[in-house]
């Protein structure tokens, strides 16, 4: 009750770990290497190419230091194909995030999404990151001119958004007190904003099934079926 | 639900038809007969809190119930047919404000696995719409607005969680732009 906040993250939270997406940029201007928290940043020598965090990538691009790349996902064709795929192949589920790479070796720690730069010129272009929305918009707003035809890609993102939100409400028509709803590919600022709606769903249903609910665990004690480990996890999803 | 919780305060403030199977002695009161007793089988309207707890004592002697407990007339069959037709066209806020609330009170003191079916299916029908409402700036006042006039408190709460994240959103993406 203290917390003003909704459950879940904000949407400039969200965008704030956003900005931690390594893009790869073209320096215009030389820069020495940086000492950052995540690691040292190699020296920037024009016109080679670099990869750094989205939000040193933004505060060159304004300074004129930079132009961006922007990934391959982001361009007209691959959205296009994306949006054809969310509305006509598969109208039920959401498109598939990215593949993730074989693991290098069997002794290394295999990558996953955070960890895996998704958004640099070499990302695949088939298929939408969890941060695809963020960042496409901070993108678009920072540096349209990097972008072969900001127009039609700010037009196929929103044309994006608006199918993939659809499908996420018509979703919970499927939901049940205990059932599930597959939300793999479901980017970083959708989970946002569907979060509050889809919890509400589901307490809701809670609340009204929760006389069968006791039922069915008295039918369980009955029949000396041991409270389990599985047992316990239940109650404390209740609260 | 907590002990300060409005809404379930003024769930278990709802009246409910109970019918007295004993005659009590000076309650006369709750009839509207001031200073008379209360008859066997005389039906009167109590609050849930109250029914709930008479229904549940027993008399030492007989070992009967003091009074028997009734559906309250917004889960009757007449809504509960309604709602299996077309939950989207149902007032619930009319019926009860605190509808599913009082539906889940109820299925606490019946098993009635048929009211568990409806209440769900109509609770998630009327969600969708709701979603689409609350993403939808124009519908909640245009053609939406008799809808929207007919939601119970929960959905209500819904409505605005889901309102304030689609509003969160659509903020950022102006804030980006200056």
């Amino acid at each position: 009750m203290a917390l003003p906040l909704p459950p879940g993250l904000t949407p400039p939270e969200i965008a704030f770990i956003c900005e931690m997406e390594l893009v790869t940029i073209i320096p215009r201007q030389r820069l020495e290497g940086l000492e950052l928290l995540g690691g040292p940043l190699k020296p920037l020598n024009p016109p080679q190419r670099a990869s750094l965090p989205l939000w040193l990538a933004l505060l060159l691009k304004r300074q004129r230091r930079a132009n961006i790349i922007p990934p391959p996902w982001l361009s007209p064709d691959s959205l296009a194909a994306i949006l054809q795929f969310e509305t006509e192949s598969s109208p039920d589920a959401f498109s598939p995030p990215p593949r993730l790479p074989p693991p290098p070796s069997s002794t290394t720690i295999p990558l996953s999404s955070p960890f895996l730069p998704s958004s640099t010129a070499d990302a695949p272009a088939d298929a939408l990151p969890y941060h695809w929305l963020e960042l496409g918009s901070m993108l678009l707003e920072a540096a349209p001119d990097d972008f072969d035809d900001a127009d039609e890609v700010r037009k196929l993102l929103r044309g994006l958004r608006e199918a993939r939100m659809a499908k996420l409400r018509q979703g919970v028509e499927v939901l049940d007190a205990g059932g599930g709803f597959k939300m793999n590919g479901v980017g970083g600022m959708e989970l946002g904003e569907a979060r509050s709606f889809i919890t509400g769903v589901v307490d809701g249903l809670r609340k009204i099934g929760k006389s069968r609910e006791e039922a069915r665990r008295e039918r369980e004690r009955e029949n000396g079926y041991s409270p389990s480990q599985n047992y316990e996890d239940d109650e404390m999803d209740m609260r | 639900m907590t002990y300060y919780d409005v809404d379930a305060i003024l769930t278990d403030a709802q009246k409910v038809p109970c019918t007295f199977e004993l005659t009590v002695p000076g309650l006369g009161f709750l009839e509207g007969n001031m200073s008379g007793d209360i008859k066997h089988g005389s039906k009167v309207e109590l609050p849930l809190w109250l029914g709930e707890m008479l229904a549940l004592s027993q008399s030492l002697s007989t070992g009967t119930p003091l009074v028997s407990l009734d559906h309250p007339p917004a889960l009757s069959p007449r809504v509960l047919n309604a709602l299996k037709a077309d939950a989207r066209t149902v007032d619930l806020r009319a019926l009860v404000p605190h509808f599913y609330n009082l539906g889940a009170r109820v299925l606490e003191l019946f098993e009635e696995e048929e009211m568990i079916e409806v209440l769900s299916d109509s609770f998630k029908a009327r969600a969708a719409v709701i979603a689409d409402q609350a993403h939808n700036p124009r519908g909640a006042l245009g053609e939406g607005a008799d809808f929207m006039r007919g939601l119970d408190e929960n959905e209500r709460q819904l409505f605005r969680a889901s309102h304030d994240s689609a509003k969160a959103v659509r903020t950022w993406m102006t804030d980006i732009k200056t």
